[in-house]
């Protein structure tokens, strides 16, 4: 009996020793699982397959290639069940199924990468401003530039020029513009109201910020909670605004050492300092939007991606709200640092014709408003965006959508940009803690990061 | 002259190598040629995508050894190790020896004393992150102290070697009454005659007759622990102040090799690793010599 059991459990144990072996195991196994769900459907479909099988010798149109199979990759689970229901309805009208998978940021960007180097690539997927430039440039993307010149539905200039822009390489488009997005400031009503503050509003300056943060801060909550790993919500805005900049036009060079950067970046480490936003062992052990959804800090400065977050959870749609961020020394300063996803499709794919159609479609106007007023986010087609305000009840988000008119600066990118964006994460923890002062920090992640960027 | 092998033997020599086929398709194509190809990248500065390698020869070596970061996380490996397998060990063998007796409820202490070893590495993560958090959690409220297990620099490594040893006991203690059904009974009778207490009967008696199972055991955790990654992973963020002195070897690799795509400067810190793994385990294997008794 006891022989037996410690041979069950010595089983168990290689068992789960082997899963835990890891990456390569686990990353081999699931192309291989695709395959096999890939080709069942096929052979169970052997008589819709011989109707086509005349077609399918030469796959012009769509739909010679019926009976295949779409799959789209994307890292935001939020907006999953809002884009499942447009990619069904494309899937109603060219008879092509399509799922869509999550895979979540970290591993999309390791999941993706092996997908390229093994021309296993996912046929429609989401790209960022992070790497584009190096998937076109080794032309992994489909290049879709006379696809939409033939198009009745897609005109570039229905789309914020930025975005438009970030997707193009050597003068070719590999993608379509799939949304936009704002930063703005969440404020918790209940804190306001208990301290005794008014609500945040477009009079508001950074100085006024700091000031009603520590108004806001008492035992029980702070006034402002910073995302040290998130510079899209944070100090890039603040960055911009004050004058500053992170990185040349030409990409050559960084402005983490310009005075203004700098004073940028003081305006977080003194709000530290002075106890209105919380050490960085507190943020980075509970993110600031659950620290805002807990009743913990009265200020949390997010993006528009936001929301299916902040409208799902109770508490914050029974407390909260959202205002447009602060400016520095005039209404014209106020920034918002923007960025936009892309639909791409892999250039080897198996099936292109269907994965422009799918692209086609979810760039039209129709299924961009639709993005818009079933909350997913807001959509980069121009004019578009109030049906994404009318989409909650719970908050005003005319907050995000002023932000449309505020100075907008595409984030900051190169061809590498993670390579000096996670060393300047890692560097900046001297600047949070109070270890180094802030001047000596920025002027070595400039450093750094010119020598990052002579290497791109 | 040499005589012509019987058709017997022959017929042994195929099934012999086919039946050791699939095994040997898999350790070459899973294991040997990757790490060959490891070490070849390790020469190499990779291009996007896996085109246009340049061979630049010991260049990253050299990098390697200047890289403070590199030493850093060598440190904090060390660090890990040196607490979670001594105390993996010890704790595990007490409990082996005590589990070995009747005692009420034996299966069920076994049971709970192994369950950790099932779940999945990224769910105990999570549960003990919670556990850790220095505002909200449940060891911090019960005692009422403010500690920041998780995110000061000098003591996250060792919260997060606890992790790995309360993880990882009951692997080493089933390892351990598996060695313990082999010591034959006649000696425990034969010490009590002669007046030997508990604590002694374990240290000249016990510990000596499963000597090649802890050996066996000591030998796999500290390649285990050297290797440790995924509770780190989990754990801490790049925003966290103990990130420097919490960042492992094998997360060095992860982070140069997939998140920053320089698969070529991963593979020579892979490497580096590899190399020092090797030397502590051939000290190992010339110590035992002293301590090992196999009958």
């Amino acid at each position: 009996m006891v022989k037996k059991l410690i041979a069950l459990c010595l089983g168990v144990a290689m068992t789960a020793s082997l899963v835990a072996c890891g990456g390569t195991a686990a990353t081999t196994a699931e192309p291989a699982a695709d395959a096999t769900a890939q080709e069942t459907p096929a052979a169970d479909d052997s008589a819709a397959a011989d109707t086509a099988a005349a077609e399918e010798e030469a796959p012009t149109s769509i739909g010679s290639s019926v009976e295949g199979e779409l799959s789209i990759t994307i890292w935001d689970e939020g907006q999953r069940p809002g884009l499942q229901q447009i990619v069904d309805e494309w899937s109603a009208q060219s008879g092509v199924k399509a799922t869509i998978q999550v895979v979540d940021w970290n591993d999309y960007w390791t999941l993706l990468e092996a997908g390229a180097t093994g021309g296993e690539l996912p046929d429609v997927f989401w790209m960022h401003s992070n790497v584009a430039q190096k998937y076109m440039e080794n032309d992994m993307l489909l290049d879709l530039t006379d696809k939409i010149a033939a198009s009745d539905k897609i005109d570039m200039n229905n789309y914020y020029e930025g975005i438009v822009k970030l997707y193009q390489s050597n003068g070719k488009q590999y993608a379509v513009p799939k949304d936009i997005d704002t930063i703005a400031l969440w404020y918790n009503k209940t804190i306001f109201d208990e301290m005794g503050v008014p609500y945040p509003d477009d009079t508001w300056t950074w100085e006024d910020f700091k000031a009603n943060a520590k108004k806001l801060t008492n035992d029980e909550h702070w006034g402002y909670a910073i995302a040290p790993g998130n510079n899209q919500e944070g100090y890039y805005n603040t960055i911009y605004s004050m004058g500053g900049y992170v990185i040349s036009d030409d990409k050559k060079t960084s402005g983490m050492d310009d005075a203004n950067s700098i004073k940028a970046v003081k305006l977080f480490t003194d709000m530290i300092a002075e106890g209105s936003c919380p050490d960085l062992a507190t943020v980075s052990e509970t993110a600031p939007n659950e620290l805002l959804c807990a009743g913990k800090t009265a200020m949390s400065i997010n993006g528009s991606w936001m929301l299916a977050g902040y409208r799902d959870n109770e508490y914050a749609a029974a407390n909260c709200d959202v205002a447009v961020l602060p400016y520095t020394n005039t209404p014209d300063d106020r920034v918002s640092i923007y960025n936009g996803l892309g639909w791409a499709a892999a250039a080897n794919g198996k099936n292109t014709d269907a994965a422009w159609s799918l692209i086609e479609y979810l760039g039209s106007k129709e299924a961009q408003l639709e993005q818009a007023e079933l909350g997913v986010t807001m959509s980069a087609y121009k004019g578009t965006s109030d049906a994404w305000v009318n989409s909650v009840d719970c908050f005003d988000l005319n907050g995000h959508m002023k932000m449309l008119d505020a100075k907008l600066v595409f984030r900051p990118y190169s061809r590498d940009t993670t390579v000096w964006e996670d060393m300047m994460i890692e560097k900046l923890q001297d600047a949070w803690t109070g270890a180094k002062p802030v001047e000596d920090v920025c002027i070595d992640i400039a450093t750094e990061m010119n020598a990052a960027l002579a290497e791109e | 002259m040499k005589k012509k092998p019987s058709s017997r033997q022959i017929s042994e020599f195929i099934w012999g190598w086919l039946f050791i086929l699939p095994t040997m398709a898999g350790l070459i194509i899973l294991n040997i040629y990757p790490m060959i190809d490891t070490i070849k990248q390790s020469f190499y500065k990779t291009g996007d995508f896996g085109k246009g390698n340049i061979f630049v020869g010991l260049a990253n070596y050299r990098k390697v050894f200047g890289d403070a970061e590199v030493w850093q996380a060598l440190a904090n490996t060390i660090k890990y190790a040196i607490v979670e397998v001594p105390f993996s060990v010890v704790i595990a063998l007490l409990l082996a020896v005590i589990l070995n007796k009747k005692i009420k409820g034996r299966s069920f202490f076994r049971t709970v004393f192994f369950l950790p070893m099932v779940v999945a590495p990224a769910a105990v993560a999570m549960v003990w992150k919670w556990l850790y958090n220095s505002n909200f959690g449940l060891i911090n409220n019960t005692f009422h102290i403010k500690v920041n297990w998780i995110s000061d620099p000098n003591i996250a490594i060792y919260s997060i070697a606890v992790i790995g040893i309360w993880s990882v006991i009951g692997y080493n203690m089933v390892l351990f009454l598996a060695g313990l059904q082999e010591v034959p009974r006649d000696y425990y009778e034969a010490a009590s005659l002669d007046g030997a207490n508990g604590w002694q009967q374990l240290i000249h008696i016990t510990v000596p007759l499963i000597s090649p199972t802890i050996f066996f055991v000591i030998v796999t955790r500290v390649i285990a622990g050297m290797q440790v990654f995924d509770l780190i992973y989990m754990l801490i963020d790049l925003n966290n102040p103990a990130w420097k002195k919490t960042e492992s070897l094998v997360y060095l690799f992860y982070k140069y090799s997939f998140q920053q795509s320089k698969k070529g400067y991963g593979a020579t810190v892979i490497v580096v690793l590899l190399a020092f793994i090797l030397i502590l385990t051939v000290i190992q294997l010339i110590g035992q010599k002293k301590w090992v008794h196999y009958e």
